[in-house]
C-alpha cells in the first residue's frame, strides 16, 4: 500500500496488506461492526497515514489468533475480502482523504455472522446501513411463523428473538438506538400500581390476558406479541414456555429456589391467620412482636426468590434486582402487604398448566 | 403524492384536500375526518397496536388544521416543503454526476430534511394537540400527549427513513441483494441454529 498525504503530512508507515486483510476478516467473521467500522476510520491502523499500528499491543484484539484462523467461518471472510474487486475497493477507501465507504459484500456476511453469533445488535447496525434491517426483520419472523406452523417452537422463538432483537428504537433522542433489554425497568412498569384484588395482580390474570402481558414483556415487542395473537393458546403457552428458558439460561436455578420460597410463602399464610386469631385475645405488646416476626418471614421469601439479601432492599429493590437476574421471574410474582411494609412473594394460577411446565409447582 | 415525495408529509392529502384549498374548505373537512375518526375509535375494541395507529391519526389530522387553516403558516410550511425537495433532487443530480459538491450537498439536504421533519411532523403535532380547536373536536389531552411523543418520533423516522431509501448509498457501496439467497440464509439461521 502507498503512502498518503493526509493534512499536508506525509509517512511512510508501512502497512502489511495481510495483516489489514486479517484484521477485516476477523471483525467479519465475529460479526464485530465497531471493529469493522475503525478499521476505515482515519486512526486506524489500516491505514498509512496514521500513526497507529498493528503491532502495537493495544491493536493486537483486531489480529486472529490460531483458533480463529482454522474456523472455516474465518477463511470464507478472508476469501472474501481477498477477492479482487472487495481487495480494490478496501485499498481505494483506506488511502482516500474522505470518508470511507464502506464495502456492502462484507458488511452483509459481517451482519449475518453477528446474527449468527447472537450479536442482534451488530447485526441491526449493519442492516440499517445496507437499508435492509426492517425487511431482514420481517425475513426473520416470516421464517419464525413458517417454524410455528410445522409446530417447531423452537425454531419460531429464536426466530422471534432475532426479530425483535433486531428492532431499531427511532424513538430514541437525539439518535436512533437499537431496543434495549430493559427489563428491570419493565418489570416496574408490570408491578406499578399495588393489586387491591386478586386479579389485578399479573400472576393472577386469566390465562389469555398473561399470556399476551407474558409475551409482550419478553420479546419487548408488543408488534412482534401481536404477531402471535391468532395462534392457540396452548402453541403460545409452548411458546412462552421455550422463551421463558431462552432468557434467562439459569431458569432451573430460580426455580428451585422459587419452590421453596413457595413453601416458605405457604406456611407465611398458615402463620398469618393463626396469629390473627391469636391477637383478638392479646395485649398491644405481644401483636407488636408477632407483627415483627411476620414481616422478617416474609422478608425471608424474597431474599430466597432472589438467592441472595439486598441490605436495608425494599420490595421494589428486590423486584429490580430480580427481572435483570432472571427476566421471567417477575411474571411469577406479586406484590403484598404485611403490617404496613410491602414484600414480593410467589404467586401463579393453579389451573395453569405453565408454572408446573417451568418447575415452579412445589411437589406435594 | 408521488413516490419522490414519499416522507415529506402532506397535510393537504391528509385532510383528502388539493395545495389550493382554503382554510374554510381546511376547517370543514378537519371537522369531517376527525369526526369520522372519533366515531371509529369509540367502535373499536382498543388494543397497545390500535392505541398507537388512532393517536398518530389524530394527532396528523391536528397538524394538518393547526397548520393550514393559518395563511402565514401554510404558505411557510408549503414553501419548506418543496426546497427540501428541490434539495433533494439537486443532490441527487450531483451524485448521478460524480460532482465534487456531492458531500456538502447531502449534508446540507440532511440538516435540512431534519429540520423539516422535526418542525412539521413532530412539533406541530404536539402544538396541535394545545390548541383550543383541536382539543375541542378531537378530545386530546396531556394524557395523549405523554402517549404521543414517542409514537411521534417514530413517525417522524419512519418518513425519514422512507427518503433515506431512495437516496444514493454513500457510506457503503450499493448492495447486490439476492433475496431468494437471504430467504435460504435467514432459513438457515432460524432453523439450524437454534441454540
Amino acid at each position: 500500500m502507498s503512502a498518503a498525504t493526509r493534512k499536508g503530512q506525509t509517512t511512510d508507515k508501512p502497512v502489511s496488506p495481510e495483516l489489514i486483510a486479517k484484521a477485516i476478516a476477523k471483525a467479519v467473521w465475529a460479526g464485530n461492526f465497531v471493529n469493522f467500522k475503525f478499521l476505515f476510520l482515519p486512526f486506524s491502523p489500516a491505514r498509512a497515514d496514521s500513526s497507529e499500528r498493528f503491532d502495537a499491543e493495544r491493536y493486537s484484539y483486531l489480529l486472529p489468533d490460531d483458533r480463529t484462523v482454522a474456523d472455516p467461518g474465518y477463511q470464507q471472510a478472508l476469501s472474501l475480502v481477498r477477492r479482487e474487486d472487495v481487495w480494490r475497493h478496501v485499498e481505494s477507501e483506506l488511502e482516500a482523504n474522505r470518508p470511507a465507504q464502506l464495502p456492502s459484500d462484507l458488511l452483509l456476511l459481517l451482519a449475518d455472522n453477528a446474527v449468527r453469533a447472537g450479536k442482534y445488535t451488530s447485526a441491526a447496525l449493519a442492516y440499517e446501513l445496507l437499508r435492509v434491517r426492517s425487511r431482514m426483520q420481517e425475513e426473520f419472523f416470516a421464517e419464525a411463523d413458517r417454524a410455528l406452523d410445522r409446530n417447531d417452537i423452537a425454531a419460531g422463538v429464536h426466530g422471534y428473538l432475532i426479530g425483535t432483537g433486531l428492532a431499531y428504537d427511532y424513538a430514541a433522542f437525539p439518535e436512533p438506538l437499537p431496543e434495549v433489554a430493559d427489563f428491570q425497568v419493565r418489570a416496574l412498569a408490570l408491578h406499578g400500581d399495588y393489586p387491591e384484588r386478586p386479579e389485578d395482580c399479573i400472576a393472577l390474570q386469566p390465562r389469555e390476558h398473561s399470556i399476551r402481558t407474558a409475551l409482550g414483556y419478553l420479546l419487548l415487542s408488543a408488534e412482534a406479541e401481536a404477531r402471535l395473537a391468532a395462534r392457540p393458546m396452548e402453541l403460545r403457552e409452548a411458546f412462552l414456555e421455550e422463551l421463558v428458558r431462552r432468557r434467562d439460561p439459569q431458569w432451573d436455578a430460580f426455580a428451585a429456589r422459587y419452590r421453596e420460597a413457595s413453601s416458605q410463602a405457604v406456611q407465611l399464610g398458615a402463620r398469618l391467620r393463626a396469629d390473627a386469631e391469636q391477637s383478638r385475645n392479646s395485649r398491644e405488646g405481644l401483636m407488636g412482636e408477632l407483627a415483627a416476626e411476620q414481616l422478617e418471614e416474609a422478608q425471608r421469601i424474597m431474599v430466597r426468590l432472589l438467592g441472595r439479601e439486598v441490605p436495608q432492599g425494599e420490595w421494589w429493590q428486590y423486584l429490580k434486582e430480580l427481572a435483570y437476574e432472571h427476566p421471567p421471574a417477575v411474571l411469577f410474582v406479586g406484590r403484598q402487604l404485611v403490617g404496613d411494609t410491602e414484600v414480593i412473594i410467589p404467586l401463579y394460577r393453579s389451573d395453569s398448566p405453565l408454572p408446573a411446565r417451568l418447575g415452579l409447582v412445589p411437589q406435594p | 403524492m408521488t413516490d419522490a415525495e414519499k416522507g415529506y408529509v402532506d397535510y393537504f392529502e391528509v385532510l383528502g384536500l388539493d395545495s389550493a384549498a382554503k382554510p374554510g374548505e381546511v376547517r370543514k373537512a378537519y371537522r369531517k375526518v376527525m369526526k369520522d375518526l372519533v366515531f371509529e375509535i369509540h367502535s373499536a375494541e382498543i388494543t397497545e397496536e390500535r392505541r398507537a395507529h388512532y393517536l398518530l391519526e389524530m394527532a396528523k389530522l391536528n397538524a394538518a388544521i393547526y397548520i393550514l387553516r393559518d395563511n402565514d403558516l401554510r404558505e411557510t410550511y408549503w414553501r419548506e416543503r418543496q426546497e427540501v425537495i428541490d434539495l433533494e433532487h439537486e443532490w441527487r443530480a450531483a451524485a448521478d454526476a460524480g460532482s465534487s459538491e456531492m458531500d456538502a450537498l447531502r449534508r446540507r439536504f440532511d440538516a435540512t430534511v431534519r429540520h423539516f421533519l422535526s418542525h412539521y411532523v413532530e412539533e406541530a403535532m404536539l402544538d396541535a394537540g394545545r390548541d383550543r380547536e383541536c382539543v375541542e373536536a378531537s378530545g386530546w389531552n396531556p394524557a395523549h400527549e405523554r402517549h404521543a411523543s414517542r409514537i411521534l418520533r417514530h413517525y417522524r423516522h419512519g418518513l425519514y427513513q422512507d427518503i433515506l431509501e431512495r437516496l444514493p448509498y454513500h457510506e457503503v457501496t450499493p448492495p447486490r441483494i439476492d433475496w431468494d439467497e437471504r430467504r435460504s440464509i435467514v432459513a438457515a439461521l432460524v432453523t439450524g441454529d437454534k441454540r
